[in-house]
Protein backbone atom coordinates (compact mmCIF):
# COMPACT_ATOMS: atom_id res chain seq x y z
CA UNK A 1 0.00 0.00 0.00
CA UNK A 2 1.45 3.31 -1.10
CA UNK A 3 -0.02 6.75 -0.51
CA UNK A 4 -2.54 8.29 1.86
CA UNK A 5 -4.43 5.78 4.00
CA UNK A 6 -8.16 6.22 4.37
CA UNK A 7 -8.88 3.00 6.28
CA UNK A 8 -6.45 0.88 8.28
CA UNK A 9 -7.23 -2.54 6.91
CA UNK A 10 -6.17 -4.93 4.19
CA UNK A 11 -2.47 -4.35 4.73
CA UNK A 12 -0.15 -6.68 2.85
CA UNK A 13 2.78 -8.75 4.03
CA UNK A 14 5.25 -5.97 3.27
CA UNK A 15 3.36 -2.79 4.11
CA UNK A 16 4.98 -0.11 6.21
CA UNK A 17 2.36 2.27 7.54
CA UNK A 18 2.27 5.21 9.89
CA UNK A 19 -0.57 6.00 12.24
CA UNK A 20 -1.16 9.03 14.42
CA UNK A 21 -3.37 9.16 17.48
CA UNK A 22 -4.19 11.53 20.27
CA UNK A 23 -5.95 9.04 22.48
CA UNK A 24 -4.84 5.41 22.92
CA UNK A 25 -8.44 4.55 22.18
CA UNK A 26 -7.82 5.57 18.57
CA UNK A 27 -4.84 3.22 18.26
CA UNK A 28 -6.55 0.22 19.85
CA UNK A 29 -8.93 -0.75 17.02
CA UNK A 30 -6.25 -0.24 14.38
CA UNK A 31 -3.83 -2.44 16.29
CA UNK A 32 -6.43 -5.15 16.82
CA UNK A 33 -7.41 -5.17 13.16
CA UNK A 34 -3.76 -5.14 12.05
CA UNK A 35 -2.86 -8.09 14.25
CA UNK A 36 -6.00 -10.13 13.52
CA UNK A 37 -5.50 -9.75 9.79
CA UNK A 38 -1.85 -10.69 10.20
CA UNK A 39 -2.67 -13.83 12.12
CA UNK A 40 -5.22 -14.80 9.49
CA UNK A 41 -2.48 -14.47 6.89
CA UNK A 42 -0.23 -16.78 8.86
CA UNK A 43 2.08 -14.09 10.17
CA UNK A 44 3.73 -13.84 13.54
CA UNK A 45 2.64 -10.59 15.16
CA UNK A 46 4.76 -8.67 17.63
CA UNK A 47 3.93 -5.74 19.84
CA UNK A 48 6.87 -3.55 20.82
CA UNK A 49 7.08 -1.21 23.75
CA UNK A 50 8.88 -0.16 26.90
CA UNK A 51 9.17 -2.52 29.87
CA UNK A 52 9.70 -6.20 30.46
CA UNK A 53 7.82 -9.02 28.83
CA UNK A 54 5.22 -9.21 31.56
CA UNK A 55 4.51 -5.51 31.47
CA UNK A 56 4.28 -5.55 27.70
CA UNK A 57 1.86 -8.48 27.71
CA UNK A 58 -0.30 -6.60 30.18
CA UNK A 59 -0.12 -3.49 28.04
CA UNK A 60 -0.99 -5.37 24.88
CA UNK A 61 -3.84 -7.01 26.75
CA UNK A 62 -5.15 -3.59 27.68
CA UNK A 63 -5.05 -2.50 24.07
CA UNK A 64 -6.34 -5.63 22.39
CA UNK A 65 -8.45 -8.50 23.62
CA UNK A 66 -5.43 -10.78 23.71
CA UNK A 67 -7.54 -13.69 24.80
CA UNK A 68 -9.12 -13.78 21.42
CA UNK A 69 -5.73 -14.05 19.74
CA UNK A 70 -3.83 -17.31 19.51
CA UNK A 71 -0.74 -17.61 21.63
CA UNK A 72 2.13 -20.15 21.58
CA UNK A 73 4.52 -18.01 19.57
CA UNK A 74 2.15 -16.41 17.12
CA UNK A 75 1.82 -13.33 19.30
CA UNK A 76 5.01 -11.90 20.73
CA UNK A 77 6.00 -8.90 22.74
CA UNK A 78 9.41 -7.34 22.21
CA UNK A 79 11.07 -4.75 24.37
CA UNK A 80 12.24 -1.56 22.71
CA UNK A 81 15.60 -2.17 24.39
CA UNK A 82 15.95 -5.43 22.48
CA UNK A 83 15.56 -3.73 19.12
CA UNK A 84 16.76 -0.19 19.66
CA UNK A 85 19.39 -0.84 22.33
CA UNK A 86 19.28 0.31 25.89
CA UNK A 87 20.79 3.56 27.07
CA UNK A 88 22.85 4.32 24.01
CA UNK A 89 22.30 6.18 20.74
CA UNK A 90 20.19 4.33 18.20
CA UNK A 91 22.22 2.73 15.41
CA UNK A 92 19.85 2.48 12.41
CA UNK A 93 21.84 -0.28 10.72
CA UNK A 94 21.85 -2.43 13.84
CA UNK A 95 18.13 -1.82 14.36
CA UNK A 96 17.31 -3.10 10.88
CA UNK A 97 19.57 -6.10 11.38
CA UNK A 98 17.56 -6.98 14.48
CA UNK A 99 14.27 -6.61 12.62
CA UNK A 100 15.69 -8.75 9.84
CA UNK A 101 16.72 -11.40 12.33
CA UNK A 102 13.26 -11.38 13.91
CA UNK A 103 11.69 -11.71 10.48
CA UNK A 104 13.94 -14.63 9.56
CA UNK A 105 13.15 -16.28 12.87
CA UNK A 106 9.43 -16.01 12.16
CA UNK A 107 9.96 -17.61 8.76
CA UNK A 108 12.10 -20.35 10.32
CA UNK A 109 9.32 -21.04 12.82
CA UNK A 110 6.92 -21.63 9.95
CA UNK A 111 5.16 -18.28 9.74
CA UNK A 112 4.63 -16.38 6.50
CA UNK A 113 6.45 -13.39 7.92
CA UNK A 114 6.49 -10.91 10.79
CA UNK A 115 4.06 -8.13 11.54
CA UNK A 116 4.98 -5.52 14.14
CA UNK A 117 3.43 -2.48 15.73
CA UNK A 118 4.44 -0.01 18.39
CA UNK A 119 3.71 3.45 19.70
CA UNK A 120 7.20 4.88 19.25
CA UNK A 121 6.46 8.36 20.54
CA UNK A 122 8.68 8.00 23.59
CA UNK A 123 11.60 6.92 21.41
CA UNK A 124 11.57 10.10 19.34
CA UNK A 125 10.60 12.71 21.90
CA UNK A 126 14.15 14.02 22.34
CA UNK A 127 15.26 16.04 19.29
CA UNK A 128 18.71 14.42 19.36
CA UNK A 129 17.08 11.01 18.83
CA UNK A 130 14.95 12.04 15.88
CA UNK A 131 17.51 11.91 13.10
CA UNK A 132 18.62 8.37 13.89
CA UNK A 133 15.03 7.21 14.26
CA UNK A 134 13.97 8.74 10.96
CA UNK A 135 16.88 6.91 9.34
CA UNK A 136 15.54 3.72 10.96
CA UNK A 137 12.16 4.40 9.37
CA UNK A 138 13.74 4.75 5.93
CA UNK A 139 15.73 1.53 6.34
CA UNK A 140 12.63 -0.24 7.66
CA UNK A 141 10.69 1.02 4.64
CA UNK A 142 13.36 -0.37 2.34
CA UNK A 143 13.64 -3.69 4.18
CA UNK A 144 9.89 -4.28 4.31
CA UNK A 145 9.58 -3.59 0.59
CA UNK A 146 11.67 -6.67 -0.09
CA UNK A 147 10.97 -8.96 2.88
CA UNK A 148 7.83 -10.22 4.62
CA UNK A 149 7.90 -7.62 7.37
CA UNK A 150 4.86 -5.42 7.78
CA UNK A 151 4.79 -2.62 10.31
CA UNK A 152 2.37 -0.10 11.73
CA UNK A 153 4.31 2.66 13.46
CA UNK A 154 2.23 4.81 15.76
CA UNK A 155 3.00 8.35 16.85
CA UNK A 156 1.06 10.50 19.26
CA UNK A 157 -0.19 13.93 18.24
CA UNK A 158 1.59 15.52 21.21
CA UNK A 159 4.79 15.41 19.11
CA UNK A 160 3.32 18.17 16.98
CA UNK A 161 4.95 18.95 13.65
CA UNK A 162 7.83 16.60 14.44
CA UNK A 163 5.57 13.71 13.44
CA UNK A 164 5.72 14.57 9.77
CA UNK A 165 9.46 13.89 9.49
CA UNK A 166 8.79 10.27 10.44
CA UNK A 167 5.47 9.96 8.65
CA UNK A 168 6.98 10.98 5.31
CA UNK A 169 9.30 7.96 5.48
CA UNK A 170 6.38 5.49 5.27
CA UNK A 171 4.72 4.14 2.15
CA UNK A 172 1.31 4.50 3.79
CA UNK A 173 0.36 7.49 5.95
CA UNK A 174 -2.86 9.13 7.14
CA UNK A 175 -4.32 11.41 4.47
CA UNK A 176 -3.32 15.04 4.91
CA UNK A 177 -0.48 14.42 7.38
CA UNK A 178 2.38 15.13 5.00
CA UNK A 179 2.40 16.68 1.52
CA UNK A 180 5.03 14.23 0.33
CA UNK A 181 6.27 10.73 1.04
CA UNK A 182 9.44 8.77 0.47
CA UNK A 183 8.90 5.09 -0.10
CA UNK A 184 10.80 2.06 -1.30
CA UNK A 185 9.99 0.59 -4.70
CA UNK A 186 10.05 -3.17 -5.26
CA UNK A 187 13.13 -2.90 -7.47
CA UNK A 188 15.19 -0.92 -4.96
CA UNK A 189 14.46 2.56 -6.30
CA UNK A 190 13.44 5.29 -3.88
CA UNK A 191 9.94 6.45 -4.70
CA UNK A 192 8.79 10.02 -4.21
CA UNK A 193 5.09 10.78 -3.89
CA UNK A 194 3.02 13.93 -3.58
CA UNK A 195 3.76 17.62 -3.91
CA UNK A 196 7.12 19.22 -3.24
CA UNK A 197 7.22 22.99 -2.96
CA UNK A 198 8.55 25.80 -0.81
CA UNK A 199 6.12 25.01 2.01
CA UNK A 200 7.76 21.63 2.66
CA UNK A 201 11.25 22.41 1.40
CA UNK A 202 12.90 22.17 4.81
CA UNK A 203 11.16 18.86 5.46
CA UNK A 204 12.22 17.49 2.08
CA UNK A 205 15.85 18.48 2.56
CA UNK A 206 15.77 16.79 5.96
CA UNK A 207 14.26 13.68 4.43
CA UNK A 208 16.94 13.59 1.75
CA UNK A 209 19.64 13.60 4.41
CA UNK A 210 18.20 10.35 5.71
CA UNK A 211 18.21 8.53 2.40
CA UNK A 212 21.27 6.44 1.73
CA UNK A 213 22.01 4.02 -1.08
CA UNK A 214 22.02 0.40 0.04
CA UNK A 215 25.56 -0.86 0.77
CA UNK A 216 25.82 -2.89 -2.43
CA UNK A 217 24.08 -0.40 -4.73
CA UNK A 218 26.14 1.01 -7.57
CA UNK A 219 23.54 3.72 -8.19
CA UNK A 220 20.51 5.28 -6.58
CA UNK A 221 17.32 5.83 -8.54
CA UNK A 222 14.52 8.18 -7.56
CA UNK A 223 11.24 7.03 -9.06
CA UNK A 224 9.13 10.13 -9.63
CA UNK A 225 6.05 8.59 -11.23
CA UNK A 226 3.95 9.46 -8.16
CA UNK A 227 5.14 13.07 -7.95
CA UNK A 228 2.28 15.44 -8.69
CA UNK A 229 4.33 18.64 -8.46
CA UNK A 230 7.93 19.57 -7.72
CA UNK A 231 9.22 23.12 -7.73
CA UNK A 232 12.71 24.38 -8.43
CA UNK A 233 13.72 24.35 -4.76
CA UNK A 234 13.10 20.63 -4.47
CA UNK A 235 14.75 19.86 -7.81
CA UNK A 236 17.85 21.80 -6.81
CA UNK A 237 17.89 19.88 -3.53
CA UNK A 238 17.80 16.61 -5.46
CA UNK A 239 20.64 17.86 -7.62
CA UNK A 240 22.69 18.78 -4.54
CA UNK A 241 21.93 15.37 -3.07
CA UNK A 242 23.17 13.76 -6.28
CA UNK A 243 26.35 15.83 -6.16
CA UNK A 244 27.12 14.71 -2.63
CA UNK A 245 26.07 11.07 -2.99
CA UNK A 246 28.84 8.47 -3.23
CA UNK A 247 27.09 6.71 -6.14
CA UNK A 248 25.51 8.14 -9.31
CA UNK A 249 21.94 9.33 -8.74
CA UNK A 250 19.24 9.17 -11.40
CA UNK A 251 15.63 10.25 -11.67
CA UNK A 252 13.16 8.19 -13.66
CA UNK A 253 9.53 8.62 -14.72
CA UNK A 254 9.57 12.36 -14.16
CA UNK A 255 6.11 13.83 -14.89
CA UNK A 256 5.96 16.43 -17.69
CA UNK A 257 5.36 19.35 -15.32
CA UNK A 258 8.52 18.44 -13.37
CA UNK A 259 10.49 17.83 -16.58
CA UNK A 260 9.58 21.35 -17.64
CA UNK A 261 11.16 22.91 -14.54
CA UNK A 262 14.10 20.52 -14.67
CA UNK A 263 14.81 21.51 -18.27
CA UNK A 264 15.08 25.19 -17.40
CA UNK A 265 17.30 24.56 -14.39
CA UNK A 266 19.74 22.41 -16.36
CA UNK A 267 20.62 20.19 -13.40
CA UNK A 268 24.25 19.14 -13.42
CA UNK A 269 24.35 16.11 -11.16
CA UNK A 270 20.96 14.40 -11.18
CA UNK A 271 20.94 12.01 -14.13
CA UNK A 272 17.88 11.14 -16.15
CA UNK A 273 16.90 7.53 -16.63
CA UNK A 274 14.72 6.92 -19.64
CA UNK A 275 12.62 3.87 -20.53
CA UNK A 276 14.93 1.19 -21.82
CA UNK A 277 17.91 2.34 -19.76
CA UNK A 278 19.41 -0.39 -17.66
CA UNK B 1 40.74 42.83 -29.94
CA UNK B 2 37.69 44.94 -30.67
CA UNK B 3 37.26 46.93 -33.85
CA UNK B 4 35.20 49.88 -35.09
CA UNK B 5 33.40 52.28 -32.78
CA UNK B 6 33.67 49.78 -29.93
CA UNK B 7 37.47 49.62 -30.12
CA UNK B 8 38.90 49.85 -26.61
CA UNK B 9 35.51 49.37 -24.97
CA UNK B 10 34.77 46.73 -22.35
CA UNK B 11 31.58 44.70 -22.16
CA UNK B 12 28.42 45.43 -24.07
CA UNK B 13 28.67 48.42 -26.41
CA UNK B 14 24.97 49.18 -26.76
CA UNK B 15 23.99 51.54 -29.52
CA UNK B 16 20.70 52.60 -31.15
CA UNK B 17 19.88 54.14 -34.48
CA UNK B 18 16.69 55.35 -36.16
CA UNK B 19 15.95 55.13 -39.85
CA UNK B 20 13.10 56.45 -41.96
CA UNK B 21 13.71 54.50 -45.17
CA UNK B 22 15.47 51.44 -46.56
CA UNK B 23 18.23 53.78 -47.74
CA UNK B 24 18.84 55.00 -44.21
CA UNK B 25 18.58 51.45 -42.88
CA UNK B 26 21.24 50.43 -45.40
CA UNK B 27 23.47 53.35 -44.43
CA UNK B 28 23.30 52.26 -40.80
CA UNK B 29 23.68 48.53 -41.13
CA UNK B 30 26.04 47.86 -44.03
CA UNK B 31 29.15 49.50 -42.49
CA UNK B 32 28.45 47.67 -39.24
CA UNK B 33 28.25 44.32 -41.00
CA UNK B 34 31.09 44.82 -43.48
CA UNK B 35 33.49 45.99 -40.77
CA UNK B 36 32.67 42.89 -38.78
CA UNK B 37 33.16 40.55 -41.73
CA UNK B 38 36.46 42.22 -42.59
CA UNK B 39 37.67 41.80 -39.00
CA UNK B 40 36.60 38.16 -38.88
CA UNK B 41 34.11 38.90 -36.10
CA UNK B 42 30.87 36.95 -35.72
CA UNK B 43 27.98 39.05 -37.04
CA UNK B 44 24.42 38.11 -36.02
CA UNK B 45 21.41 39.71 -37.64
CA UNK B 46 17.82 39.46 -36.41
CA UNK B 47 15.27 41.45 -38.40
CA UNK B 48 12.05 40.43 -40.07
CA UNK B 49 12.20 38.37 -43.26
CA UNK B 50 12.12 41.36 -45.61
CA UNK B 51 14.90 43.26 -43.89
CA UNK B 52 17.02 40.15 -43.46
CA UNK B 53 16.71 39.61 -47.22
CA UNK B 54 17.72 43.21 -47.92
CA UNK B 55 20.82 42.90 -45.77
CA UNK B 56 21.60 39.58 -47.43
CA UNK B 57 21.56 41.31 -50.83
CA UNK B 58 23.58 44.35 -49.70
CA UNK B 59 26.60 42.75 -48.03
CA UNK B 60 29.60 41.38 -49.91
CA UNK B 61 29.72 37.99 -48.19
CA UNK B 62 26.39 37.05 -46.62
CA UNK B 63 27.71 33.56 -45.91
CA UNK B 64 29.90 35.15 -43.22
CA UNK B 65 26.80 36.47 -41.43
CA UNK B 66 24.37 34.61 -39.18
CA UNK B 67 20.76 35.50 -39.99
CA UNK B 68 18.34 34.64 -37.21
CA UNK B 69 15.27 33.47 -39.07
CA UNK B 70 13.77 31.75 -36.07
CA UNK B 71 11.91 34.17 -33.82
CA UNK B 72 11.73 31.60 -31.00
CA UNK B 73 14.88 33.17 -29.56
CA UNK B 74 12.72 36.20 -28.82
CA UNK B 75 9.93 34.23 -27.15
CA UNK B 76 10.43 36.10 -23.88
CA UNK B 77 12.95 38.73 -22.74
CA UNK B 78 14.50 36.40 -20.16
CA UNK B 79 14.90 33.62 -22.71
CA UNK B 80 16.44 36.01 -25.24
CA UNK B 81 18.97 37.17 -22.65
CA UNK B 82 19.84 33.57 -21.76
CA UNK B 83 19.98 32.40 -25.40
CA UNK B 84 22.29 35.24 -26.39
CA UNK B 85 24.50 34.55 -23.39
CA UNK B 86 24.95 30.96 -24.57
CA UNK B 87 25.72 32.22 -28.07
CA UNK B 88 28.28 34.70 -26.76
CA UNK B 89 29.93 32.05 -24.60
CA UNK B 90 30.28 29.86 -27.67
CA UNK B 91 31.87 32.60 -29.77
CA UNK B 92 34.22 33.73 -27.02
CA UNK B 93 35.29 30.11 -26.50
CA UNK B 94 36.11 29.99 -30.20
CA UNK B 95 38.31 33.04 -29.80
CA UNK B 96 36.08 35.89 -30.99
CA UNK B 97 37.49 39.29 -30.04
CA UNK B 98 34.10 40.92 -30.59
CA UNK B 99 30.60 39.76 -31.44
CA UNK B 100 28.34 42.06 -33.43
CA UNK B 101 24.58 41.70 -33.12
CA UNK B 102 21.93 43.86 -34.68
CA UNK B 103 18.17 43.64 -34.74
CA UNK B 104 14.85 45.33 -34.10
CA UNK B 105 12.49 44.19 -31.40
CA UNK B 106 8.84 43.58 -32.07
CA UNK B 107 6.44 46.42 -31.28
CA UNK B 108 2.93 47.40 -32.35
CA UNK B 109 4.34 49.26 -35.35
CA UNK B 110 5.77 46.10 -36.91
CA UNK B 111 3.11 43.66 -35.74
CA UNK B 112 4.84 42.67 -32.52
CA UNK B 113 4.34 43.16 -28.81
CA UNK B 114 6.75 45.40 -26.93
CA UNK B 115 5.35 44.68 -23.46
CA UNK B 116 8.22 43.58 -21.20
CA UNK B 117 10.88 44.31 -23.81
CA UNK B 118 11.53 47.77 -22.38
CA UNK B 119 13.09 46.02 -19.37
CA UNK B 120 15.10 43.86 -21.77
CA UNK B 121 16.58 46.88 -23.52
CA UNK B 122 17.52 48.33 -20.12
CA UNK B 123 18.84 45.05 -18.73
CA UNK B 124 21.19 44.20 -21.58
CA UNK B 125 23.30 47.20 -20.61
CA UNK B 126 24.51 45.16 -17.64
CA UNK B 127 23.72 41.46 -18.11
CA UNK B 128 26.11 41.04 -21.03
CA UNK B 129 28.96 42.97 -19.46
CA UNK B 130 31.07 39.80 -19.41
CA UNK B 131 31.19 39.67 -23.21
CA UNK B 132 32.80 41.81 -25.94
CA UNK B 133 29.46 42.50 -27.63
CA UNK B 134 28.54 45.36 -29.91
CA UNK B 135 24.77 45.57 -30.03
CA UNK B 136 23.29 47.84 -32.68
CA UNK B 137 19.52 48.26 -32.31
CA UNK B 138 17.96 49.88 -35.35
CA UNK B 139 14.36 51.04 -35.18
CA UNK B 140 12.08 52.26 -37.96
CA UNK B 141 11.17 55.76 -36.80
CA UNK B 142 8.18 55.79 -39.15
CA UNK B 143 6.45 52.78 -37.61
CA UNK B 144 7.71 52.55 -34.02
CA UNK B 145 5.22 54.14 -31.59
CA UNK B 146 6.37 57.17 -29.62
CA UNK B 147 6.50 55.14 -26.40
CA UNK B 148 8.88 52.65 -28.03
CA UNK B 149 11.11 55.41 -29.39
CA UNK B 150 11.14 56.94 -25.92
CA UNK B 151 12.24 53.64 -24.38
CA UNK B 152 14.93 53.14 -27.01
CA UNK B 153 16.29 56.60 -26.27
CA UNK B 154 16.33 55.90 -22.53
CA UNK B 155 18.00 52.50 -22.79
CA UNK B 156 20.87 53.06 -25.20
CA UNK B 157 23.93 54.99 -24.02
CA UNK B 158 24.92 55.82 -27.58
CA UNK B 159 23.08 56.90 -30.71
CA UNK B 160 24.29 56.52 -34.29
CA UNK B 161 22.72 58.38 -37.20
CA UNK B 162 22.40 57.26 -40.85
CA UNK B 163 25.17 59.71 -41.70
CA UNK B 164 27.46 57.73 -39.44
CA UNK B 165 27.86 60.30 -36.70
CA UNK B 166 27.85 58.96 -33.16
CA UNK B 167 27.13 60.70 -29.90
CA UNK B 168 26.57 59.90 -26.26
CA UNK B 169 22.88 59.85 -25.43
CA UNK B 170 21.91 62.42 -22.81
CA UNK B 171 18.53 60.74 -22.21
CA UNK B 172 20.10 57.42 -21.25
CA UNK B 173 19.02 56.00 -17.88
CA UNK B 174 21.20 53.49 -16.03
CA UNK B 175 19.37 50.23 -15.40
CA UNK B 176 18.89 51.05 -11.73
CA UNK B 177 17.16 54.33 -12.66
CA UNK B 178 15.20 53.04 -15.63
CA UNK B 179 11.50 53.79 -15.48
CA UNK B 180 9.70 50.90 -17.15
CA UNK B 181 6.54 51.40 -19.17
CA UNK B 182 3.35 50.81 -17.19
CA UNK B 183 1.91 47.40 -18.07
CA UNK B 184 -1.20 47.37 -20.19
CA UNK B 185 -4.18 46.38 -18.05
CA UNK B 186 -6.06 43.29 -19.10
CA UNK B 187 -9.80 44.06 -19.43
CA UNK B 188 -10.57 40.94 -17.41
CA UNK B 189 -8.82 42.45 -14.41
CA UNK B 190 -11.66 45.00 -14.14
CA UNK B 191 -14.21 42.22 -13.80
CA UNK B 192 -15.09 39.97 -10.88
CA UNK B 193 -12.62 37.08 -10.86
CA UNK B 194 -13.82 33.55 -11.28
CA UNK B 195 -12.25 32.81 -7.93
CA UNK B 196 -10.24 34.69 -5.33
CA UNK B 197 -8.01 33.15 -2.67
CA UNK B 198 -6.56 35.01 0.30
CA UNK B 199 -3.35 33.81 1.96
CA UNK B 200 -3.63 30.51 0.13
CA UNK B 201 -0.70 28.12 0.03
CA UNK B 202 0.97 27.38 -3.28
CA UNK B 203 -0.57 23.90 -3.17
CA UNK B 204 -4.05 25.35 -2.70
CA UNK B 205 -3.52 27.80 -5.56
CA UNK B 206 -2.41 24.95 -7.84
CA UNK B 207 -5.39 22.81 -6.84
CA UNK B 208 -7.87 25.60 -7.53
CA UNK B 209 -6.22 26.55 -10.81
CA UNK B 210 -6.58 22.98 -12.05
CA UNK B 211 -10.24 22.98 -11.03
CA UNK B 212 -10.99 26.32 -12.64
CA UNK B 213 -8.66 26.18 -15.62
CA UNK B 214 -8.70 22.65 -17.00
CA UNK B 215 -10.08 22.61 -20.54
CA UNK B 216 -9.74 26.36 -21.08
CA UNK B 217 -6.20 26.16 -22.50
CA UNK B 218 -3.92 23.36 -23.68
CA UNK B 219 -2.65 21.09 -20.90
CA UNK B 220 0.90 22.22 -21.64
CA UNK B 221 -0.10 25.85 -21.04
CA UNK B 222 -2.02 24.90 -17.89
CA UNK B 223 1.19 23.27 -16.64
CA UNK B 224 3.11 26.46 -17.39
CA UNK B 225 0.53 28.45 -15.42
CA UNK B 226 0.71 25.96 -12.54
CA UNK B 227 4.48 26.34 -12.35
CA UNK B 228 4.11 30.11 -12.54
CA UNK B 229 1.40 30.48 -9.92
CA UNK B 230 3.24 28.14 -7.57
CA UNK B 231 6.44 30.19 -7.77
CA UNK B 232 4.57 33.50 -7.50
CA UNK B 233 2.58 32.41 -4.44
CA UNK B 234 5.68 30.95 -2.77
CA UNK B 235 7.46 34.27 -3.36
CA UNK B 236 4.54 36.28 -2.00
CA UNK B 237 4.38 34.15 1.14
CA UNK B 238 8.15 34.14 1.64
CA UNK B 239 9.23 37.61 0.57
CA UNK B 240 5.99 39.64 0.42
CA UNK B 241 3.57 40.85 3.05
CA UNK B 242 0.25 39.41 4.13
CA UNK B 243 -2.37 39.19 2.93
CA UNK B 244 -1.49 37.68 -0.41
CA UNK B 245 -4.31 37.40 -2.91
CA UNK B 246 -4.63 35.06 -5.87
CA UNK B 247 -7.27 35.95 -8.44
CA UNK B 248 -8.13 33.75 -11.39
CA UNK B 249 -10.22 34.79 -14.38
CA UNK B 250 -11.28 32.00 -16.69
CA UNK B 251 -12.93 32.52 -20.07
CA UNK B 252 -13.53 29.79 -22.65
CA UNK B 253 -10.16 30.47 -24.28
CA UNK B 254 -8.11 32.38 -21.72
CA UNK B 255 -6.79 32.21 -18.18
CA UNK B 256 -5.56 35.28 -16.35
CA UNK B 257 -4.03 34.94 -12.89
CA UNK B 258 -2.80 37.67 -10.59
CA UNK B 259 -0.80 37.06 -7.44
CA UNK B 260 -0.72 40.21 -5.34
CA UNK B 261 0.71 41.19 -1.99
CA UNK B 262 0.93 44.61 -0.32
CA UNK B 263 4.74 44.48 -0.17
CA UNK B 264 7.03 46.47 -2.41
CA UNK B 265 8.13 43.55 -4.55
CA UNK B 266 11.70 42.94 -5.69
CA UNK B 267 13.85 46.05 -5.72
CA UNK B 268 16.22 44.60 -8.29
CA UNK B 269 15.33 46.10 -11.70
CA UNK B 270 16.61 42.90 -13.31
CA UNK B 271 14.33 40.67 -11.22
CA UNK B 272 13.14 37.78 -13.33
CA UNK B 273 15.32 38.59 -16.31
CA UNK B 274 18.42 36.83 -15.04
CA UNK B 275 18.86 34.11 -12.42
CA UNK B 276 20.06 35.07 -8.99
CA UNK B 277 23.81 35.03 -8.62
CA UNK B 278 25.00 31.62 -7.43
CA UNK B 279 23.17 28.36 -7.90
CA UNK B 280 22.46 27.95 -4.19
CA UNK B 281 20.82 31.34 -3.86
CA UNK B 282 17.19 30.65 -4.58
CA UNK B 283 16.17 34.27 -4.09
CA UNK B 284 15.20 35.49 -7.53
CA UNK B 285 15.34 32.09 -9.17
CA UNK B 286 11.58 31.62 -8.90
CA UNK B 287 10.88 34.88 -10.73
CA UNK B 288 13.48 33.98 -13.34
CA UNK B 289 11.82 30.60 -13.83
CA UNK B 290 8.43 32.30 -14.27
CA UNK B 291 9.96 34.40 -17.03
CA UNK B 292 11.17 31.29 -18.86
CA UNK B 293 7.63 29.93 -19.24
CA UNK B 294 5.67 29.90 -22.48
CA UNK B 295 3.04 32.26 -21.11
CA UNK B 296 2.63 36.01 -20.84
CA UNK B 297 4.23 37.34 -17.64
CA UNK B 298 3.95 40.85 -16.26
CA UNK B 299 5.36 42.33 -13.05
CA UNK B 300 3.48 45.33 -11.67
CA UNK B 301 4.81 47.63 -8.97
CA UNK B 302 2.13 49.99 -7.65
CA UNK B 303 1.30 51.98 -4.54
CA UNK B 304 -0.89 49.16 -3.26
CA UNK B 305 1.76 46.48 -3.66
CA UNK B 306 3.36 44.08 -6.06
CA UNK B 307 1.57 41.85 -8.55
CA UNK B 308 2.66 39.03 -10.80
CA UNK B 309 0.24 38.57 -13.68
CA UNK B 310 0.24 35.36 -15.69
CA UNK B 311 -1.78 34.88 -18.86
CA UNK B 312 -2.34 31.85 -21.05
CA UNK B 313 -4.68 31.34 -23.97
CA UNK B 314 -5.59 28.88 -26.68
CA UNK B 315 -3.15 30.38 -29.15
CA UNK B 316 -0.28 29.19 -26.96
CA UNK B 317 1.10 25.70 -26.65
Amino acid sequence: MIGPVEAYRDFGLQDHSCGVHGDPGDYRPRLAEFFREGLKRGLRVAYLGSGNVGELRDHLDSLVDIGSLPSHGAVQVISFDEIYGAGKPVDPTEVIERYAAATQEALADGYQGLRISADVTDLVRAPEQQDAFARCEFLLERYSSQHPLSAMCEYRLELGDAVTQFACMHAAVPAGLTPFQVFACDDGAVGLLGEFDQACQVAFERALQRIQPAPDDSQLIFDMSAVRFMDHHALLSLDSYAEACQVPVFARSMPPIVCRVQRELGLEHLGQMHPGDL
Amino acid sequence: MRTGAARGQVGHFHEAGFYGSDTEFRALIVPFVEEGIAAGEPVIIGYDGRKNALVHSWVTDPSAVTFLADNSLYATPARAIAAYRRLFELHVARGAGQIRITGELGHPGNGGNFEGWDRYEAAVNTVWEDFPVWGLCLYDAATAPAAVIDVVERTHPRIVSPSGTRHANSRFQEVADFEALPPTPDPLEDTVPTIELVDASAAEARRVLVQVGRGHVADTILNELLIGVSEAVSNALTHGRAPSTVRIWATPDRLVISVHDPGRGPADPLAGLVPAAGRTATLGLGLWLIHQLDIDVTLKHADDGFTVRLRGDTTMG
